[in-house]
């Protein structure tokens, strides 16, 4: 039997119309781990494209006293992960009455990322903190929850220009001799800052500000620190 | 390997069940699938809106567009919420006036409670951004870039999202073709003042002078608008005005096929 | 440009230049040869780093010495660096609609033994530099530690240091470059060229 071709909708030509989700607002944020502290930072631009929305976005946010994380990408995703974030930490507390651990996050981030596999958060998170011993700690994640712990990190549109940079300064790649990393706060903050200068320089969504979280055992505390705004 | 004839074979009238088939296909062909704003349809253009040192100052024209026509020359696209806040919108109208209607639902729940402790712009923005976000979520965006602009206990506020739930505060927000022509001139004069904040009268000017330039550039635009302010006073929205135009240069302009 | 992987760099230094590009030979993701030179000697004082398609570079680098050495029999004259960036230019924008997928990186001393250095894009626009010119697939990488690391007026050994370190450090993060690297600092009475030993991964 030879049928009429059956009239149904044009999926072809309904996709290519398709809602997008997603936007890129950039931005730049990255992590280190002293011994006894951590370092956390996130410039403060937030663009669509090449339209820079507003020069005061910050995108690293303080968790508790002992853990500060920073996303990139898509800012809303972000806000509401992180709002969630919350969330959970306020449930965990009430429950075991105690402040969820640094390590104890990482997990939990992972999970909540990982949960939301086939319709993910675009946003590209650190966690940076003190685990449960005083020691500085850095989770590095993908969007879909893939997580290491590292010593450093760089995340979001300038992480391919400032990985390299900080390989060398902290990871002290490609050297001859054995030289041994003395790594003192001034040292990180100063190397935080001259990294996130340089990135500003070349990749045009990240600028304006950089907020540095340091995270000690005695509190956290938050540096602000101008980025060229062009 | 044994196989075993299926004893129903005569059974089974293959004709049949492609006629079934057919009937089927054609009776889920004419169920309507569920719609959802795939592209905005009757639209406004920027909306612009400055801090200033008495609250919040904000502008839109009166146009919605049907594509290329000037469909409605008489709409309004900023509502009053309560007594410290307003939305202002660029994008879908017809999303924008189902947020009047959910604020108006929202205010009218808030006097419902009646407990004293009224909405602040804070609370309405993230109310606001959140039904954004969430519709986003469910791929059903309400096709829009709203502004929200308030001003209580000495506080100003200034908010901008949009359709995807991305959101921000700024001294300036510009929205549509305001982002590209209108906001490089509003952080210009606000970075001139060096911190301080405009006068009534100069955010008047420069918010009559910003549109003025849009009118002339924007070509979904009209030289009809009107201004909002929210100050401790309160809101208001002023009546459709018109701007002083000067066409003398036109003349003067080559290209784009003069 | 991301078939055969490939990175370059050149620098400006005080009196010198350097330039500098990575062994690996690949295609895409499977490495090849570990020594494949991507910068080639155009005259004394000038090279010519091309990071791109390999077979593109092979055939680039030869048609520009032929047209080098031509100039140099019908001028009885070293072509500058300068000059040889215009040729590179023209001859890649002759391509304009079936460009040689190439980018190259050249660092030369003029006759006054001035530093000049620049690249190009694919079809030859020129983007002369005062500091520094990267290319290649690991082009990312090297903006952003090059900016953290190049500094004015440095002399032949501390160049040789900044460029030799940019250039390691980007490339390890690049999964199609590396293996090896090899750096020509160009000064007005000699060619110092050295071969660096890196991780082989």
């Amino acid at each position: 039997m030879i049928s009429e071709p059956i009239p149904t909708a044009q999926p072809a030509r309904q996709m290519a119309n398709r809602f997008d989700p997603y936007e890129d607002n950039g931005g730049t944020t990255m992590a280190l781990a002293g011994e006894d502290f951590c370092i956390v930072a996130a410039d403060t631009r937030q663009s669509d494209g090449y339209h820079i929305n507003c020069r005061y976005a910050p995108k690293a946010h303080q968790l508790s006293d002992k853990t500060v994380i920073g996303t990139s990408g898509f800012y809303a995703d972000g806000i509401c992960l992180v709002k969630r974030i919350k969330q959970r930490m306020e449930w965990y507390y009430h429950q075991h009455d105690k402040v969820m651990s640094t390590p104890a996050l990482a997990q939990l981030l992972s999970v909540m990322l990982y949960q939301k596999r086939f319709f993910p958060y675009y946003c590209f998170t650190i966690l940076g903190g003190l685990d449960e011993e005083g020691k500085g700690c850095v989770f590095d994640y993908d969007s879909v929850g893939n997580v290491e712990r590292v010593k450093y990190q760089a995340e979001g549109s300038g992480k391919e220009l400032l990985q390299p940079f900080l390989d060398s300064q902290i990871g002290l790649k490609n050297r001859a001799t054995d030289d041994v990393l003395d790594l003192t706060e001034e040292k990180a903050i100063k190397i935080v800052k001259d990294a996130f200068s340089s990135v500003t320089e070349r990749d045009i969504h990240t600028g304006d500000c950089v907020e540095i979280y340091i995270i000690r055992k005695d509190g956290i505390e938050c540096e602000k620190y101008p980025l060229k705004r062009d | 390997m044994n196989t075993y004839p299926n004893p129903f074979s005569e059974a089974i009238s293959y004709q049949r069940m492609e006629q079934y088939d057919q009937e089927h296909l054609e009776s889920l062909s004419n169920i309507s699938p569920m719609t959802r704003t795939q592209q905005p349809i009757v639209t406004g253009t920027s909306v612009l809106a400055v801090k200033y040192k008495d609250g919040i100052m904000m502008t839109t024209d009166c146009l919605a567009s049907y594509g290329s026509l000037a469909r409605f020359k008489n709409i309004e696209r900023m509502i009053k919420v309560g007594n410290s806040t307003i939305i202002g919108a660029s994008g879908d109208m017809s999303d924008f006036q189902y947020i009047t209607y959910l604020m108006d639902k929202l205010m009218t729940k808030e006097y419902n409670a009646n407990n004293g402790q009224p909405l602040a712009p804070e609370n309405i923005y993230e109310y606001l951004s959140q039904v954004m976000y969430q519709r986003r979520n469910k791929f059903d965006p309400l096709w829009n870039a709203l502004v929200v602009g308030g001003y209580q206990d000495g506080k100003s506020f200034l908010g901008y999202v949009n359709l995807r739930g991305t959101t921000y505060q700024s001294d300036t927000i510009a929205t549509g073709y305001g982002a590209y022509i209108a906001q490089p001139l509003l952080r210009n004069a606000v970075e001139k003042k060096n911190g301080e904040l405009f006068t009534e009268e100069e955010a008047k000017k420069l918010l009559d002078d910003c549109m003025r330039v849009l009118f002339y550039r924007d070509a979904r635009s009209l030289n009809k608008l009107q201004r909002a302010t929210v100050t401790a006073a309160g809101v208001t929205i002023s009546e459709p005005y018109s701007l002083e135009t000067e066409w003398g240069f036109a003349e003067h302009i080559r290209g784009y096929g003069a | 440009m991301e078939y055969n992987g490939g990175a370059v760099v050149a620098m400006v230094g005080k009196d010198c230049v350097a330039i500098a590009s990575d062994k690996r030979f690949g295609l895409q993701l499977l490495t090849l040869a570990t020594d494949f030179e991507k910068i080639y000697k155009m005259t004394d004082k000038c090279y010519i780093g091309l990071a791109g398609l390999a077979t593109d570079v092979q055939t680039l680098s030869q048609e520009l010495k032929l047209k080098v050495d031509l100039y140099k029999l019908r001028e009885e004259r070293e072509i500058t660096p300068k000059k040889f960036a215009h040729l590179v230019s023209s001859t890649l924008y002759d391509h304009r609609w079936g460009p040689y997928f190439c980018e190259p990186c050249i660092a030369g001393l003029d006759s006054d033994n001035k530093p000049f250095i620049c690249s190009t894009d694919l079809i030859g626009c020129i983007n002369f530099a005062k500091d520094f010119v990267v290319c290649g697939t690991t082009a990312r990488e090297l903006y952003g530690i090059c900016e953290s690391f190049w500094e004015p007026d440095l002399g032949p050994e501390e160049l040789f240091e900044v460029i030799s370190q940019s250039l390691l450090n980007a490339f390890d993060r690049d999964s199609q470059s590396g293996w090896g690297a090899v750096v020509h600092i160009i000064t007005p009475d000699k060619i110092i060229t050295r071969h660096l030993k890196t991780r082989q991964d």
